[in-house]
């Protein structure tokens, strides 16, 4: 009966049940099925009410919270992470401070630029070591943090002072967590290159500079009084990779990049590429050709050993996909990579 | 028991590279090391340590070489593996 009843007007249920021609028993259970079909329409409502709801959530995307910032003490140790400094953003130790508040920067950077939530994209804690070792003439990510040395006063300063290089190892994170290339080869130079390409973007966007304005050197902040002295300025230069004012100067095409060559070597042609690109569309770096290379390196999953060759095509579809009415963007991206041969 | 020379190449600076302006270089007797960092030595040339995270970037390599039975040998090792008494022989210069 309730099966027969489910597809019967409400309407004629009400006719049958009045309708004396029917048994007393017959016209009950009319009745009946009137009330039952009234409540399994109500159950239903429910039930499409409750799974649009849940569709919303499930929809809706995960809003992980700001990133916490940490920064600890080595005290000159070379044991991470060494002591945690607990509020840093006041401390009286400049280094934290000063590694606290460009963190945060970076971690702005990447957030309202990119709309990505930290290293993971996840809220992932930012962590830094300072003062690491004795003299210390580095910076590293080692896999879950960044760590500063302060320099040996000579040839380099606090390597904490620039931000292009908190931005340079903040990236190596992002790419850890994004396209997880390998650091030997064509990946090793494209590790590196990214983490230039956007630790430079970082110190254009905090000074408000257009490409043009920006000097695209890496590392300038870091140049002790003996390296100037001798007539360095940076460790490399993105719009001229050779040049004799660095103090790693890099190949300039991609011909020049041979196996196992070092990651800090092989990431000329890519960081050239980049430079003579957003020189070419103009403005600033962050606007289009950043967009492209966040594109470029989040977009499309791991891929640990990608050449340098896939990585240019790969900016090429993403210059049409994101721009496809730009046509003088499209030929700047593919001049830049021809320019140094990919 | 000889000397060791030892040679800190790359980082985010880029010691030691073809181009580069910038040497770290040093040696030590391996009789004036701790006798665990001897033992760290023998070993390491007999097995060269490897990084177990492979996650790190801009970190030093140092280059250990020795003299053994009138031929070098010459290993790689990442800076965190490497004792501190073999990297403290190491001093920056520009060239």
């Amino acid at each position: 009966m309730c099966c027969m009843c489910q597809i019967v007007p409400e309407r004629v249920l009400k006719r049958l049940a009045a309708d004396r021609k029917f048994s007393a028993e017959q016209r009950k259970n009319f009745a009946d099925t009137i009330k039952i079909d009234t409540q399994l329409r109500r159950l239903r409502t429910q039930a499409a009410r409750l799974t649009r709801v849940a569709g919303l959530i499930a929809e809706a995307p995960t809003v992980a919270p700001a990133p916490a910032i940490t920064v600890y003490d080595c005290n000159h140790g070379q044991t991470l992470p060494g002591a945690q400094i607990l509020n840093p953003a006041t401390s009286t130790d400049p280094t934290a401070k000063h590694v606290f508040s460009e963190t945060k920067s970076v971690e702005a950077f990447y957030a309202q630029v990119f709309g990505r939530n930290s290293i993971d994209n996840a809220g992932m804690t930012m962590i830094s070591s300072i003062h690491y070792g004795v003299r210390y003439n580095n910076a590293f990510w080692n896999g879950s943090q960044m760590t500063y040395g302060d320099g040996d006063g000579s040839i380099f300063l606090d390597f904490s002072r620039a931000n292009d290089v908190i931005g340079h190892e903040l990236t190596h994170g992002v790419t850890q967590y994004s396209l997880q290339l390998n650091y030997t080869n064509d990946a090793g130079g494209l590790n590196e290159s990214l983490s230039d390409c956007f630790g430079s973007m970082f110190r254009q966007w905090e000074a408000s500079q257009s490409v043009k304005q920006a000097d695209w050197l890496i590392g300038q902040d870091i140049m002790g009084p003996s390296a100037v002295d001798s007539g360095y300025t940076c460790l490399r230069d993105m719009a001229d990779p050779d040049a004799k004012h660095c103090l790693a100067p890099q190949p300039t095409k991609y011909s020049q990049v041979k196996p196992g060559m070092d990651p800090h070597l092989s990431s000329g042609p890519p960081n050239l590429a980049f430079c003579t690109i957003a020189k070419a569309v103009g403005g600033n770096s962050w606007d289009q050709v950043g967009q492209i290379w966040y594109r470029s390196m989040t977009g499309f999953g791991p891929a640990p050993n990608l050449k340098m060759t896939a990585f240019a095509d790969r900016t090429r579809a993403v210059a049409a996909e994101l721009y496809p009415n730009d046509t003088a963007l499209a030929r700047a991206v593919d001049a830049g990579w021809k320019k140094v041969g990919l | 028991m000889g000397t060791v020379k030892i040679e800190k190449i790359g980082g985010l600076a880029g010691y030691g590279l073809p181009g580069s302006r910038l040497k770290s270089s040093g040696e030590t007797a391996i009789s004036a090391l701790s006798p665990t960092d001897q033992a760290w030595v023998e070993t390491s040339f007999q097995k060269p340590p490897r990084s177990q995270d492979g996650n790190e970037r801009d970190t030093h390599r140092y280059r250990i070489t020795r003299t053994k039975d009138g031929r070098d040998q010459t290993i790689e090792v990442p800076e965190a593996l490497v004792p501190h008494a073999l990297k403290a022989c190491v001093s920056d210069k520009l060239i």
